[in-house]
């Protein structure tokens, strides 16, 4: 399910023959640490911002949390929702900051966003755009995989049926879950679509991931906007580059921020499908 | 224009002078005696004037002067030079037939105290490869390769290890035109740049233009390189078989009729697929290429070549997915002399470069293909006037077609089909250039190439709110063009000037200054071009790059011409020049003006090389330091960054030792200041454990020097009496020393071998590639 235009990348980098490949250690000086903000509204409830900093390259753990800021989120009517940050004082989610409750985003509107934090406003605009519905989720048995597979039992493929609307630009962001565990392929992987090559039948398209019996799988369709849809596509980008070789030279990714912060507002319409992995019938 | 021309010319003295005094002509062909090749840039020097002329590209020679008794000596590199004397009553033709100096007899060579060529010519900024040197030196996997030697040119650094991409004078490597029997070669890789499509048995020579450009040439700003192929032997029948390790080939060349016409057939192929095939893998990779000549010299006055080539590379990776590119060219040329002082070169050119992807997954099937087509007319004539004034004017016509590309989807496939609009170009360009000696000393070309560029219809231009947005394009309207209805046009107007003067007796300095417009630019982003990347023509948002370059240059040369050492600086800056936006997306976007960015670049260094061209031991050292920059609104925050093509040292050795007549050796070093590259000022996280880096600064980081040593060994046994056929052995140790050469600098996750994430997934690292260690290499050639 990834980008189209991604497979050349892949392809290009992949191909260097003979090469072998060593850490080195980069002498960086320090930079001044600037703010990441990680905000999600959807039309379930899954909504917050995560707002933390920046750090020196060789630094790692969890992110340093900025739990003073102020979050605020205002929809078209003017309403504004002020999040809160950790109100259940969990320390794995320092730096989150909730939705109020019974806040739930609509499709169709448009939701601006303010961050406070250590004097400077930060802020985006994003709008909820509705998504496709998944159709089904069935199981197949990859039988390449069954001969030798990776991790004992995980032999199932899970495969997704959809109708892309032919009549509205859409993009797409997908995660996968097996039992409520996340599931890449690859660390660096990001499953993201744009509609522009796609026809309207979705069909027989494998997810990430090879899965065991009994697993309960979730897969999470998410619509996101232009602007996403290209943040997302710079992520890859940077994250899977080849250092400028083949690839593009590393560049931050275009993101919805404003005063230079980095990460993105995100605002999507969710639909999920779950299934257990049985023995297809066949 | 015509008149003014005609004014030119007699305000010159050319046509006021010709009548004055009755001339004759001496005229005529220089050939290699063992095969009939024609032989190019031979010096044909008449000792009594102290002056002569230069075989052209044909080798054919004209000089005309007044009726007497001449002492001619017509020298060659590599070749005895021979010596007549004539007494020219009436026009007469000489042809020519020099034999090669064997290298086992130590000779004194009585050059009649004649400079050579590097010190007397006009032209500066230009290198010879000598194709007999290339292939005794060592290569990668034993495939001897232009393109290598040409990397190690002063002013000229390679791409980087493993590709046949090379940087001129702080040129990016599309800015070098490419040609083959002089049809542009859009790509010349195989296997992402191992290997150039240059197959070393058809070669006959070829020369690397870096500054200076000759009004002839056009459409690149950088550089020239033109590789001409052999017409085969028209004596007597010979075959060459090379085998080494990564590939075969095969050469048959030989007379159709005796000294009238003769072909050439050349053939390579990889065949580490049939090892693959044989052990039933599905991942199967292969090269080939296939050159063909033939040549019929009517009679003196008309000549007739046609050569193809065709070259691809197939990559098959089973049922997950395949791609494959190629170049194919056609040249027919005719020659044709007019009378004795007039010699015409007509060619009608072809050239297709193509790739093709196919992913053969049953729900996410494609197949992308992408091309780049041009047939071009060409009408050249040289006009040897006088021994002092010679002419060159011609004029020149492309057609091109841009297909940047097509998906189809497989039966089964989620995605659609989508075709992007082509692009279509006429190029005319008129040029006239003049080789003007003004006195012993002092020696001047100059001219001008004036070039129209038509960017033509059928096609469509979308115009946008804002053209730099390239987050989300919105489109106001759409133009519709209909067949060769003008979208836009491009005049320009590009001088050359070149002098010479001599020093002392063994010395010149040299001055030049070129205008280059290059209106076909890459569609890459990344340092080295891959063989996906499309071109396009300058059009409705893309300006024509142009180039001014001005070099001034000493030349001497040592004891005898055994010797030559020249030394040349060089200024050049780049107007619009073609760049990206930093994440620009230029794979399958239809959209792709968004991303254009044009902006200045600066380029400026020092060469210098001393070359020993005579003896056992023969071969080049040269030493460049350069920078380039450039300046790009819109990318790199429009800060100037260093260019991807910038090095400030660069030191390359070349030689070959012929120690008896089974035994000759090779070896090449090179050392290199590391390319720029970009690392990250820090990182952050973002959503589903995500890492990524925060960038600064484009280039602002220097790889590790590059160095390497690569050595060789051919043994030709004794030939046996009786045997028809000669055998050799070449032996080869590529990077002896097995320095470990930082090839690109990435950073990831942390993590190990098997590519399993190291600790909590939180940790980055900085990871070098590095390309080859030390690979020796064997190679089993016969020649019958």
């Amino acid at each position: 399910m990834k980008n189209l235009k991604q497979h050349l990348y892949i392809i290009a980098v992949g191909l260097v023959f003979f090469s072998c490949e060593e850490p080195v250690i980069l002498e960086i000086p320090d930079a001044q640490d600037q703010i990441v903000i990680e905000g999600l509204i959807t039309n379930a409830d899954l909504n917050y911002v995560k707002v933390t900093k920046s750090r020196s390259f060789y630094e790692s753990g969890l992110a340093e949390a900025v739990p003073d800021a102020t979050v605020t989120v205002t929809n078209l009517n003017g309403t504004a929702y002020v999040f809160e940050h950790n109100p259940e004082n969990d320390p794995e989610l320092e730096g989150i900051y909730s939705a109020p409750a019974g806040f739930i985003g609509e499709i169709n509107n448009s939701y601006a966003l303010s961050v406070i934090a250590e004097g400077v406003e930060y802020t985006a605009q994003e709008t909820l755009m509705p998504v496709t519905t998944i159709d089904s989720l069935t199981v197949e048995v990859d039988f390449e995989e069954m001969e030798d597979p990776e991790d004992e039992g995980r032999f199932y493929e899970v495969i997704f049926f959809a109708q892309e609307p032919q009549d509205r630009i859409d993009h797409y962001l997908f995660k996968f879950y097996r039992n409520d565990t996340l599931v890449k392929d690859f660390a660096e992987d990001i499953y993201f679509a744009e509609d522009e090559f796609l026809g309207s039948e979705i069909d027989d398209l494998p997810i990430a991931g090879y899965y065991a019996l009994d697993d309960t799988v979730r897969v999470e369709m998410y619509s996101i906007t232009r602007e996403a849809f290209v943040f997302y596509v710079d992520l890859f980008n940077l994250i899977n580059g080849d250092g400028g070789m083949f690839s593009p030279p590393p560049a931050n990714p275009r993101n919805n921020l404003s005063n230079g912060a980095f990460g993105y507002f995100q605002v999507s319409a969710l639909d999920s499908e779950t299934i257990i992995v049985k023995e297809p019938d066949n | 224009m015509r008149k003014s021309l005609f004014m030119v010319l007699v305000l010159l003295g050319i046509f006021g002078r010709a009548y004055a005094q009755e001339k004759f002509t001496l005229n005529g062909y220089v050939k290699d005696a063992n095969n009939g090749e024609e032989l190019l840039g031979v010096t044909v020097f008449v000792q009594e004037l102290r002056n002569g002329v230069i075989s052209n590209n044909y080798g054919f020679y004209s000089i005309t002067m007044a009726p007497g008794e001449y002492t001619i000596s017509y020298s060659f590199i590599g070749y005895k030079t021979l010596t007549r004397k004539i007494v020219l009553s009436e026009d007469m033709v000489q042809n020519i037939s020099l034999v090669e100096e064997s290298t086992e007899l130590e000779e004194v060579v009585v050059t009649g105290e004649r400079p050579e060529k590097n010190v007397v010519d006009i032209q500066m900024s230009v290198n010879e490869i000598d194709i007999r040197q290339v292939k005794k030196l060592p290569a990668l996997f034993g495939e001897p390769d232009i393109i290598k030697t040409i990397q190690l040119l002063p002013g000229v650094i390679s791409a980087g290890e493993g590709t046949s991409s090379f940087f001129v004078r702080g040129g990016s490597a599309d800015q070098n035109l490419i040609l083959i029997d002089e049809a542009p070669i859009y790509d010349p890789s195989h296997l992402f740049g191992l290997f150039s499509v240059f197959n070393a048995d058809i070669i006959k020579d070829a020369e690397l233009y870096k500054g200076g450009i000759p009004a002839r040439f056009g459409g690149r700003l950088s550089s020239i390189l033109d590789v001409r192929t052999r017409d085969g032997n028209n004596q007597k029948f010979e075959g060459d078989a090379g085998i080494g390790l990564l590939a075969t080939s095969l050469s048959l060349e030989g007379p159709l009729k005796k000294d009238k016409s003769s072909f050439i057939l050349s053939a390579r192929r990889s065949y580490v697929d049939l090892f693959a095939r044989a052990a039933n893998s599905e991942n199967l990779v292969h090269f080939y290429d296939i050159n063909a000549k033939v040549n019929w010299r009517a009679n003196n006055k008309n000549r007739f070549f046609l050569a193809l080539y065709a070259g691809r590379d197939n990559f098959d990776f089973g049922d997950d997915f395949g791609f494959d590119w190629g170049n194919r060219t056609a040249t027919f040329r005719w020659n044709h002399l007019f009378n004795d002082k007039l010699f015409s070169n007509t060619s009608l050119i072809a050239s297709n470069f193509d790739y093709g992807l196919e992913s053969r997954d049953a729900s996410q099937g494609f197949t992308w293909d992408s091309s780049i087509e041009e047939f071009t007319f060409k009408q050249d004539l040289n006009y040897f006037i006088s021994p002092k004034f010679e002419l060159d004017f011609g004029y020149h016509l492309t057609y091109r077609k841009f297909s940047p590309g097509r998906i189809a989807p497989t039966p089964e496939s989620i995605f659609k089909g989508k075709d992007l609009a082509k692009e279509f170009a006429l190029d005319h360009a008129f040029y006239i250039g003049s080789q003007h000696k003004l006195s012993e000393k002092i020696s001047v070309t100059y001219g001008a190439r004036f070039s129209l560029f038509q960017n033509v219809g059928k096609s469509q231009v979308f115009l946008y709110e804002d053209a730099q947005n390239n987050i989300n394009p919105v489109r106001t309207d759409t133009l519709f063009f209909d067949q060769f209805e003008t979208i836009k046009n491009y005049f320009n107007v590009e001088p050359r000037l070149a002098v010479r003067y001599i020093v002392g007796e063994n010395s010149s300095l040299k001055l030049s200054y070129n205008r280059m417009v290059q209106n076909t630019h890459l569609i890459s982003s990344g340092t080295v071009p891959v063989p996906f990347n499309t071109w396009a023509p300058s059009s409705y948002y893309l300006k024509p790059q142009k180039a001014d370059q001005v070099a001034v240059g000493y030349f001497r040369n040592f004891k005898d011409n055994e010797y030559e050492f020249s030394a040349e600086v060089y200024y050049k800056t780049t107007n619009n020049v073609t760049d990206f936006a930093d994440n620009a997306q230029i794979f399958f976007n239809e959209d792709i003006a968004t991303e254009y960015r044009q902006g200045k670049g600066e380029a400026y260094g020092l060469e210098l090389l001393l070359k020993k061209n005579e003896g056992d031991i023969t071969g080049f050292v040269s030493y460049t330091w350069s920078k380039a920059n450039r300046t790009v609104p819109g990318v790199n925050l429009s800060r100037t960054f260093d260019a991807n093509h910038d090095r400030r040292h660069n030191f390359n050795a070349i030689a070959t030792y012929d120690y008896n007549d089974k035994w000759s050796f090779g070896a090449t070093f090179t050392y290199g200041t590391g390319k720029p590259t970009t690392i990250p000022a820090g990182s952050y996280q973002y959503g589903d454990g995500y890492i990524a880096d925060i960038i600064t600064d484009r280039n602002g980081f220097r790889l590790p020097a590059f160095h390497k040593l690569d050595l060789s060994a051919t043994l030709t046994p004794r030939k046996n009496k009786g045997k028809k056929w000669e055998t050799s052995w070449v032996f080869a140790l590529y990077n002896a020393y097995s320095r470990k050469n930082p090839f690109a600098l990435l950073t990831q996750v942390t993590q190990n071998k098997d590519g399993d994430i190291i600790g909590d997934g939180t940790e980055k690292e900085a990871k070098m590639i590095y390309l080859f260690p030390v690979l020796p290499s064997i190679t089993y050639n016969i020649k019958f």
